[in-house]
């Protein structure tokens, strides 16, 4: 009963969505009101989150009943809502809070959340909030309302600041380097299922807040700092802070041991995507932003889904005590697949739409060097990727309960099921997501939107593709491939013993080591770059900050020796040296 | 009924290309070494062979479909890279791509394959996919920033509209843009699976690759993708650089000349292990793209 | 050259084996004569280096002797090899292997003993842990005699191979498949607690469909 009634409240998004009507607003105080409308905008976040919760409320359902935890869900849903239906930042804010604190609490709920997580994720996030408060009333101050819209008058300084506020506290949420110390750690030791909601939407809410700027400061980006080549220069920035994160994170992800941790930093790099399309500000980019995000939440949905399937039914969660699951769980295999293709930004799904997007707005803004680092990033991505489906799915089975495992039940199936087919389908007609759901935004952003003539083809001005052809052509191909060869194939015999390799005519058994599960990438580190980029950490970069700081206090203190003579000596000569300035200056 | 006939073409030609391009690599290789060599069929030979065996092992379902993606995806590179240009015909699909999209089409069926190797079981098979991946890693940062130039100097994707732009010998893309050239020769090389950079798939000598566990008609298959997909790749170089080719003869000859001039390359150089590889290709390849970007976009007189 | 087709003593004891088989018709459609043709082009070799044999094998591939024109190349692992080339004496740690090796490649395999050694012992005729007829364990199809045979030697014996697969005759691997009690037992007898697991084997009598 009572979980009827939670995954009804999972669908609460859904009917907002649906049956949105007027806008709400009522008087707070004097002058101030709270407004909640449903833009274009706040519809295409609004839609991820209808999506994504009752595909991520139905794994919750499994098992006895957590009352708790439904109850901070349905609290975490209608602060996310209440957020994106923010018309003004008081709303937005309250959201905001709503949203940290029963987030908090979820994550709270695992078993195996230990201190320092908790610490980590509550202090960054509250980091954010302080952020975005200030944020809040500096903006108050300068323009005397709390609307979300385009704020006029403001002097470039002004602009500046308040831009860096809200980037900051968005960026934070987002995870970008160095800000993204509490992403891993949460997202590895929260519930199961909770880490597809905070992977695939939590972290949306920030790329939400990061594609507001420009609704805000409408030429915030273009007339800041002015232009550098076709884009703008204050852009280029965030695009760097993007594509350095999606670098960094990618190593550190082939790097991980863990599942869900891999998932954790591939999802800070395909946000540093998203930070970087936005930087990027054109009217492609912030398609291919959108794209993306779109992508993103449904394959990380799906990846987290099966991953926290294998998790159930094995216990294991290193890649070295999997393996040779595919043979157990099938459906979980084909969901990881899916997943990763997506993922990786492989041609027949739409991750190539998005990829594609993105990489032509950095040519039509003449940023090679950006692109050139974003294809590293997605590159080095292949790597984590297969390592991904091969440790868990592929391989030896290494530990005696990867031995023993049977398929994920329905409850983690069924979402599953939906997320393939809604990427297969995205993938198919890339033209048809960005008619329904990129081109209202941007029309409601004031941009050209990206418009395509049929459903299976996407166009931009720098020539397009057609998902439908290709997806055809390749079909055909396997199939007749397929169906040549097996007919051909003569006397085809089954390997008697999945220990029947060629083994350097040595005969492996049980105990040698033949799963190359987490020892994958390890042999990177001996290129320079990457072994440099995993020796560092981010911690490591605050610890020296910190080093650093200390040192050049104590240099500081060399000044006060405690020898009075000295003291004076310092202050005729302060003295002096500032009436010589004030001279010369007059 | 054109689109079948046009693609069945495609198909052919580059696996007739392609073993014969080989064949002659081999001879070309002896010649250099001062021996007789294999004749120019030598690899026509091999693969018919491996066509041939009577008997295939197999480690299960997704170790067949492993090279039955990888030949899936060789046939669609094939069809969606123009080999003629003004002409109705050797078209496939390729007005339905665009040079993004064909390069993420090479790696589509390695991918796959990856599939397969993995599982297999093979420890040493999955080592080379590590190391095939790694170098893709290197090799496609210098590989997309030359192409990104190109793409830059004609302001589209589409490979139609780069070989359209290239009418006469003065405005073939080694000529207007030969930083472009430069910068991808090396990796395009590497794509190919030449000689410096092959250790990932090294034919003779080492034990660990990714074709390990593959043998008998599976093989034959494996090979047979190598050399479509490799004329795919030429062919894609010569639209790009060499100013495509109005007729068939010519798209032989230009193709042609540009593999003479990698097997050139791949000839006279010793093998890089797989980190120097990357190494390299970040250091050298890459800097010189660096400075193209420079010369092409920074630089007060670059448009 | 000289050619000797005829076994003496205990050496005949493998041929002795097809005295019950009936011989096959030895008449070769086109199909199969072109197929037979084509498979004699091309051999991969799969160089096992048990003895000093092996130092045999590098230069017949480089210049000078240059194996590579008449189709023969190195390969990498037995699955993709056609030929097994056991260069030298075996004993019985590098038996195990040699069989295993040879098990895994895929049919039609030949197998080429090099040196005195695989034949009868060689030199070490009276040693306690060497192999003396390699014929026993694996079906050879050619032996190049020699303590060491020359290169010219080893490529005059692949080219005797190519012939009899150009010919289509019955070569040692359907020996192998019909007599595989036989080795067996011959392996089972010298190799004892060494033996590789079933799993290796036992699909040569399941008829090796899949």
């Amino acid at each position: 009963m009572i979980k009827l009634l939670f995954f009804t409240v999972s669908l609460t998004p859904a009917a907002t969505l649906l049956g949105w009507g007027e806008g709400l607003a009522w008087p707070l105080f004097e002058g101030v009101r709270l407004t909640l409308d449903l833009t274009p905008l706040s519809a295409f976040f609004l839609l991820l989150l209808a999506m994504a919760a009752p595909l991520v409320a139905l794994p919750m359902l499994r098992g006895t009943a957590d009352s708790p935890a439904f109850v901070l869900f349905g609290l975490l849903l209608l602060g996310m809502q209440l957020l994106l239906l923010a018309g003004d930042f008081i709303s937005l804010f309250i959201g905001w809070e709503i949203m940290t604190w029963s987030s908090y609490l979820l994550l709270l709920r695992s078993a195996r959340t230990d201190l320092e997580t908790a610490q980590s994720y509550i202090l960054f996030n509250l980091l954010s909030a302080f952020l975005l408060l200030a944020a809040i009333l500096v903006f108050y101050r300068f323009t005397g309302h709390f609307e979300i819209r385009t704020a006029a008058g403001l002097t470039d300084w002004q602009e500046i600041l308040l831009a860096l506020l809200f980037g900051l506290a968005f960026l934070t949420k987002v995870g970008t380097l160095p800000l993204h110390l509490w992403v891993p750690r949460s997202y590895d030791q929260a519930p199961d299922a909770f880490s597809a909601f905070l992977s695939a939407l939590v972290s949306k809410m920030g790329v939400y807040g990061l594609v507001l700027l420009p609704t805000l400061f409408p030429d915030a980006l273009a007339g800041l700092l002015g232009r550098l080549l076709d884009g703008p220069a204050a852009g280029y920035l965030l695009a760097w802070i993007g594509v350095v994160t999606s670098i960094v994170a990618t190593f550190k992800a082939i790097s991980q041991e863990d599942m869900k941790r891999l998932l954790a930093y591939s999802s800070i790099a395909q946000l540093g995507y998203i930070t970087t399309a936005i930087g990027v500000g054109s009217s492609l980019a912030l398609g291919g932003a959108l794209y993306q995000a779109l992508v993103h939440t449904l394959v990380k949905l799906l990846l987290f889904i099966s991953i926290a399937g294998i998790v159930l039914r094995t216990g294991q969660r290193r890649f070295n005590d999997l393996g040779r699951l595919m043979e157990r769980m099938p459906i979980s295999f084909f969901g990881v697949l899916i997943g990763i293709i997506g993922l990786a930004g492989m041609p027949p799904l739409p991750g190539f739409a998005a990829k594609y997007l993105i990489f032509v707005s950095l040519l039509d803004a003449r940023w090679l060097l950006l692109l050139a680092a974003m294809v590293l990033a997605s590159t080095a991505a292949f790597v984590y990727c297969y390592k991904l489906i091969y440790a868990p799915f592929l391989g030896h089975a290494n530990s005696a309960s990867a031995k023993t495992a049977t398929e994920a039940p329905w409850q983690y199936l069924v979402p599953q099921l939906v997320l393939m087919g809604l990427l297969v389908g995205l993938g198919l007609f890339p033209g048809l997501g960005v008619r329904l759901l990129i081109d209202p935004v941007l029309i409601a952003l004031q941009m050209d939107p990206l418009g395509s003539p049929s459903w299976g083809e996407l166009v931009t001005p720098y020539g397009g593709y057609d998902g439908v052809v290709l997806m055809v052509v390749f079909g055909t191909a396997f199939v007749l491939v397929t169906g040549l060869f097996f007919l051909l194939r003569g006397r085809m015999r089954r390997a008697g013993s999945p220990y029947d390799l060629s083994y350097a005519g040595e005969v492996p058994t049980a105990e040698t080591p033949l799963h190359y599960g987490a020892g994958m990438g390890r042999e990177l580190r001996r290129i320079p770059l990457v072994g440099w980029i995993l020796r560092h950490s981010t911690q490591g970069f605050y610890a020296a900050l910190v080093r650093q700081t200390r040192t050049a206090a104590e240099l500081l203190s060399g000044f006060y020796s405690g020898n009075p003579q000295a003291w004076v000596l310092l202050a005729v000569l302060v003295f002096a040296l500032a009436l010589q300035a004030s001279i010369g200056g007059i | 009924m054109h689109a079948v006939l046009d693609s069945l073409a495609m198909i052919g030609i580059s696996y007739v290309m392609g073993f014969l391009f080989y064949g002659f690599y081999r001879q070309f290789n002896a010649r250099v070494q001062r021996r007789w060599g294999p004749s120019i069929w030598q690899n026509l030979f091999d693969n018919l062979k491996f066509f041939f065996k009577s008997e295939t092992l197999s480690h299960g379902p997704m170790f067949f479909f492993g090279p039955m993606i990888i030949m899936a995806g060789a046939f669609t590179t094939v069809l969606f890279v123009p080999f003629l240009k003004d002409s109705d015909w050797l078209q496939g699909f390729s007005a339905s791509g665009n040079l993004i999209l064909i390069i993420y089409l090479l790696v589509v069926g390695p991918l796959g394959n990856a599939l397969a190797v993995g599982s297999s079981g093979n420890p040493y098979g999955v080592m080379g996919v590590t190391r095939g991946l790694t170098r893709l890693m290197g090799l496609e940062v210098p590989f997309f920033l030359g192409l990104g130039l190109v793409m830059l100097q004609h302001e589209t994707t589409s490979v139609h509209a780069i070989m359209a732009a290239q009418h006469d010998v003065a405005h073939w893309g080694i000529l207007t843009n030969p930083i472009a050239f430069a910068v991808i020769l090396l990796p395009f090389i590497a794509t190919q699976n030449g000689s410096p950079f092959d250790v990932v798939g090294a034919p003779v000598e080492v034990y660990a690759g990714p074709r390990v566990e593959f043998g008998g008609r599976l093989l034959g298959v494996l090979m047979t993708q190598n050399m479509m997909m490799s004329i795919a790749k030429l062919v894609l170089v010569v639209d790009l650089f060499l100013g495509g080719a109005g007729n068939f003869l010519i798209l032989i000859l230009k193709a042609f000349a540009l593999f003479l001039l990698t097997a050139a390359i791949s000839m006279v150089f010793p093998r890089l292990k797989t980190e120097q590889a990357v190494d390299f290709f970040w250091k050298v390849p890459l800097g010189l793209g660096v400075l193209g970007v420079i010369a092409a976009v920074w630089l007060p007189w670059s448009t | 050259m000289y050619h000797k087709s005829q076994c003496e003593g205990f050496q005949c004891e493998p041929g002795l084996l097809d005295e019950g088989v009936d011989p096959e018709d030895r008449q070769l459609g086109p199909v199969e004569r072109l197929v037979a043709w084509l498979r004699q082009k091309s051999l991969f070799v799969l160089a096992y280096g048990t003895g000093c044999g092996a130092i045999e094998m590098r230069p017949l591939m480089t210049s000078r002797f240059d194996a590579e024109r008449f189709g023969i190349i190195n390969a990498p692992t037995p699955r993709q090899a056609d030929v097994l080339v056991i260069s030298g004496y075996l004993a019985l740690k590098t038996l195990k292997r040699v069989i295993r090796s040879y098990e895994q490649m895929q049919e039609p395999k030949y197998v080429i003993a090099l040196g005195s050694c695989t034949i009868n012992g060689g030199m070490y005729w009276d040693s306690y842990n060497t192999v003396k007829q390699v014929d026993r364990y694996l079906p050879v199809d050619i032996y190049v005699n020699g303590c060491m045979p020359r290169p010219e030697a080893l490529i005059e014996g692949f080219v005797a191979l190519q012939e009899r697969i150009a010919r289509g005759e019955k070569a040692g691997f359907h020996r192998y498949r019909e007599k595989i009690d036989w080795y067996k037992a011959n392996q089972r007898r010298v190799l004892g607690e060494m033996m590789p697991p079933d799993y290796t084997y036992d699909w040569y009598h399941a008829g090796g469909i899949a």
